[in-house]
C-alpha cells in the first residue's frame, strides 16, 4: 500500500502549510479552504448537478472543484473554453464557473467575503461517487464525455506512486495545462495526495521553467513532447540540474533523441507515460541510449491484445475489464510492447487529440466547401492538412480574394471549434478528389499533395482513370526545378520533363510495370509556361505495350507522343 | 521595409514552414499570433529557438515580456536590435 492522502477527505487530512506557489507568493492550505468556502457560498448548485470549470489558476481551479464536490456536484472539465465547446457543454451542465463568457456565468461574486478562524469540518466524500467529467474526441466526430469516480482517480495515482515514490519536497513545475486529464493528474491530483507542492501557473517557455527551477531547492518537471522537443539547450541548465528530481512527459510519445537530450541537460531520466483520457495512465518507459525502448504496464495494470493487435487494458481504475484501446501494439518480451498505428481516425497533433472526422464535419458545414478530406502530415511538425473541393460560391471567392485570404477566413471560422495547434495549416483546393480506378480515395495520393521535396511534379487538380485511359488536369507551379536555368528570364517546361511526367503518371495510374524502351512520334508543338493549367491524357495499349500521351490546354495541343515499354 | 524586417519575415516563413505567403505579405506591425498571421503556441516556441540560433538572443524568463517581443515583426526587430547594441 502507498501512504497517500485520500482525495475524499483531503480537506480534513492534508497537513497545514504551503500547498502551492504562485509567481511571487504562496498558497496555504487554509487559503485554499477559504476559497472552497467562498465558492460553496456563492454557487447556486444543488446535489447531483454538473458544473463546467475552466480556470487558469490551478489553486483557484482546485477550490472550485472542491466546492463542487462538497456540494455533491460533478466538476466538468473541458480542455478549452472555445465558443463551440461552451455551446456543447450548455446541454450537459447546470452552469459555468471561471473563465467563460459573462452571459454563461450564473453566479454573483460581488460583496461576498468568507473567512473563518477555525477551519470547518469538511464532508467526507463517497469514494464511488462521480467526481469529474472530462471530454475527448470520439470516433464519430462528436466529442465524448468520460466520467471518473474518486476511487478511479485514487487508483490511478496509487499505481503511479507504487512505481515512482520519489521526493515529496520537490515543487512541481509544469508546461501542461490542468484542463487536460494528463495535467490534472500529474501536476495537481498526484502531488496533492502526496502532500507535494505545485505551481499554480502553466509555463509556456523552457526559459520560464529554468527561472522557476532556480527558486526551489528541489523540483519536478511535468511536460510534454511539444516542449521537451523544443527545449532551449543554451540555457544554463547545469545550474539547476542538481535540483531536478524527476521529469515526466506524456500526451504523445517523445522522440528518443529529445528524451536523451533532456536527460543530459537536467541529469535526470525522462519518464514517459502512455495512456488516454478513458483509461488514465497505463504504461511507461524510460528511453535508453542504445535503442528505442518498449513500453511496460504500470503496477496493477494488466495488458493484452485482441486478435487484430489492439491493446486491451484491465485495471482497478477502469469500471469494466478489457477496455479496448485504438492503438495497435506488438508485444516484444516480458510483457513490454511497442506502439504501432491507431486504427481510427483520431490523431494526436502536438499531444492534442483530435478526430479527423470532426474536423471534416465542421469544415463541411461551411458554405464554400463541397467535399473535404482531413489528414495528418508530418513536415517540420505534425499538422492537420485539408484537401477540399469548393462549391461554386467557394470557387468564386477563391478567384476573387486568392488562396491566402480564403484560408485565413476558414481558419477564423474554425477557431471557434478547435484549439490553435489543431487548426489545419495546409490546404489544397482541387477540382476533384483523387479517386483511383477502384473508386477509393488512397491516402497516398492525398499525402503526396503535401510533400515538400523539390518541386518536380505538377499540382494535380483532378485525375480520373477509366480502363486503360487516364485524364489529369494540373497546374504547372512556377517553383518547378525544371524552370531553373531553362532559359533565364523566359522559363518554359522542358520536353524531357513532359515525357518523364507522362511515364510517371502512366505507371502510377495505369499500373504500368514494363521497362522504358524508346520514344515514338514525339511532337512538341507549343511551349508550356509556368502557372498555366494543362491537361494530360494517357492511354495504354496492352497489346503493343505502348503508352500514348498528350499535353493539351485551351490553346490546343502542347505535345504528344508514345512511350514504348518492353 | 528594412533589411532586418525582411530577414525576420524570411526567418518566420522558413522556420515555421509556412506556405501560400511571401515575406512582403507579412505586415510589419500586424499581430503574428491568433489574429493576423495566426501563429500558435508551438510557433512561439520555434521562433524562440530560431532567435536564439540566428541572433544569439536569450529570452528573459518572463512570459509577459516575451509575449510582447513576439507580438509583431516590428517588435521582434526591436528585440534583435536592442540585443545587438548591448
Amino acid at each position: 500500500m502507498t501512504n497517500l492522502l485520500s482525495l475524499t477527505c483531503w480537506l480534513n487530512s492534508a497537513p497545514e502549510g504551503v500547498i502551492a506557489y504562485a509567481a511571487d507568493s504562496s498558497v496555504s492550505k487554509s487559503d485554499l479552504e477559504n476559497r472552497v468556502a467562498f465558492w460553496m457560498r456563492i454557487l447556486p448548485a444543488e446535489k447531483g448537478q454538473r458544473w463546467a470549470v475552466y480556470h487558469k489558476d490551478s489553486a483557484e481551479f482546485l477550490s472550485i472543484v472542491f466546492a463542487l464536490w462538497q456540494l455533491d456536484c460533478i466538476a466538468c472539465i473541458p480542455g478549452d473554453n472555445r465558443p463551440a465547446t461552451c455551446e456543447r457543454l450548455r446541454q450537459r451542465v447546470q452552469g459555468f464557473i471561471g473563465d467563460f463568457p459573462a452571459d454563461l456565468v450564473s453566479y454573483d461574486i460581488s460583496g461576498v467575503v468568507v473567512s473563518f478562524d477555525v477551519a470547518p469540518e469538511w464532508r467526507v466524500l463517497n469514494t464511488d461517487s462521480p467526481a469529474l467529467e472530462i471530454y475527448t474526441s470520439g470516433t464519430t466526430g462528436e466529442p465524448k464525455a468520460i466520467g471518473k469516480t474518486f476511487a478511479q482517480l485514487e487508483s490511478e495515482v496509487a499505481a503511479l506512486e507504487a512505481l515512482w515514490p520519489g521526493n515529496r519536497d520537490a515543487v512541481v513545475i509544469s508546461t501542461a495545462t490542468h484542463q487536460h486529464f494528463y495535467g490534472l493528474i500529474f501536476r495537481l491530483i498526484w502531488p496533492m495526495v502526496r502532500g507535494q507542492c505545485f505551481e499554480i501557473q502553466q509555463w509556456q517557455y523552457t526559459e520560464d521553467v529554468y527561472s522557476r527551477a532556480q527558486r526551489y531547492s528541489a523540483f519536478s518537471l511535468v511536460s510534454t513532447p511539444s516542449h521537451l522537443g523544443r527545449i532551449n539547450t543554451t540555457v544554463a541548465w547545469a545550474e539547476v540540474a542538481e535540483r531536478c528530481c524527476s521529469v515526466l512527459s506524456s500526451a504523445a510519445p517523445l522522440q528518443r533523441k529529445d528524451s536523451l537530450s533532456v536527460a543530459k541537460l537536467l541529469k535526470t531520466q525522462v519518464r514517459e507515460i502512455y495512456g488516454s483520457s478513458e483509461t488514465g495512465a497505463i504504461a511507461w518507459r524510460i528511453q535508453s541510449d542504445r535503442n528505442e525502448e518498449a513500453w511496460q504496464a504500470l503496477p496493477g495494470i494488466r495488458l493484452s491484445q485482441t486478435d487484430d493487435s489492439l491493446l486491451t487494458v484491465t485495471a482497478n481504475q477502469l469500471l469494466e475489464p478489457g477496455f479496448k484501446m485504438s492503438d495497435r501494439v506488438e508485444f516484444v518480451c516480458d510483457g513490454r510492447f511497442k506502439l504501432l498505428e491507431r486504427v481510427d481516425r483520431i490523431v494526436k497533433v502536438e499531444g492534442k487529440r483530435v478526430s479527423l472526422a470532426e474536423v471534416e464535419l465542421v469544415v463541411q458545414n461551411n458554405p464554400f466547401i463541397e467535399v473535404v478530406k482531413a489528414l495528418v502530415i508530418t513536415r517540420k511538425r505534425t499538422e492537420v492538412a485539408l484537401v477540399a473541393e469548393l462549391t461554386g460560391m467557394g470557387r468564386q471567392e477563391l478567384a476573387l480574394i486568392g488562396k491566402r485570404k480564403l484560408v485565413q477566413q476558414f481558419r477564423q471560422y474554425l477557431q471557434d471549434f478547435f484549439e490553435p495547434v489543431l487548426l489545419p495549416r495546409r490546404w489544397r483546393f482541387v477540382d476533384q478528389m483523387p479517386y483511383n480506378a477502384q473508386g477509393k480515395l488512397p491516402m497516398d495520393s492525398l499525402q503526396a499533395m503535401f510533400e515538400q521535396e523539390e518541386v518536380k511534379w505538377p499540382e494535380l487538380l483532378s485525375q480520373t482513370v477509366e480502363g486503360q485511359v487516364a485524364e489529369l488536369v494540373c497546374r504547372i507551379p512556377a517553383e518547378l526545378i525544371y524552370f531553373d536555368g531553362h532559359f533565364a528570364g523566359n522559363p518554359i517546361l522542358p520536353g524531357i520533363a513532359q515525357v518523364h511526367w507522362a511515364e510517371h503518371y502512366g505507371r502510377q495510374m495505369l499500373n504500368l510495370t514494363g521497362r522504358f524502351d524508346r520514344l515514338q512520334v514525339i511532337k512538341f508543338q507549343q511551349v508550356i509556361f509556368p502557372e498555366s493549367t494543362i491537361s494530360l491524357s494517357l492511354e495504354f495499349n496492352p497489346e503493343t505495350d505502348k503508352l500514348s500521351f498528350r499535353f493539351y490546354s485551351d490553346k490546343g495541343v502542347h505535345s504528344s507522343g508514345r512511350i514504348c515499354f518492353s | 521595409m528594412s533589411d532586418l524586417q525582411l530577414e525576420i519575415k524570411q526567418m518566420i516563413i522558413e522556420t515555421l514552414d509556412l506556405e501560400d505567403i511571401e515575406p512582403a505579405e507579412i505586415i510589419d506591425d500586424e499581430p503574428l499570433f491568433v489574429e493576423g498571421l495566426g501563429l500558435d503556441s508551438i510557433d512561439a516556441l520555434e521562433i524562440g529557438l530560431a532567435l536564439q540560433k540566428r541572433y544569439g538572443i536569450k529570452l528573459k524568463a518572463d512570459s509577459e515580456d516575451t509575449r510582447e517581443h513576439f507580438s509583431s515583426v516590428n517588435a521582434l526587430a526591436i528585440l534583435i536590435e536592442s540585443q545587438r547594441a548591448s
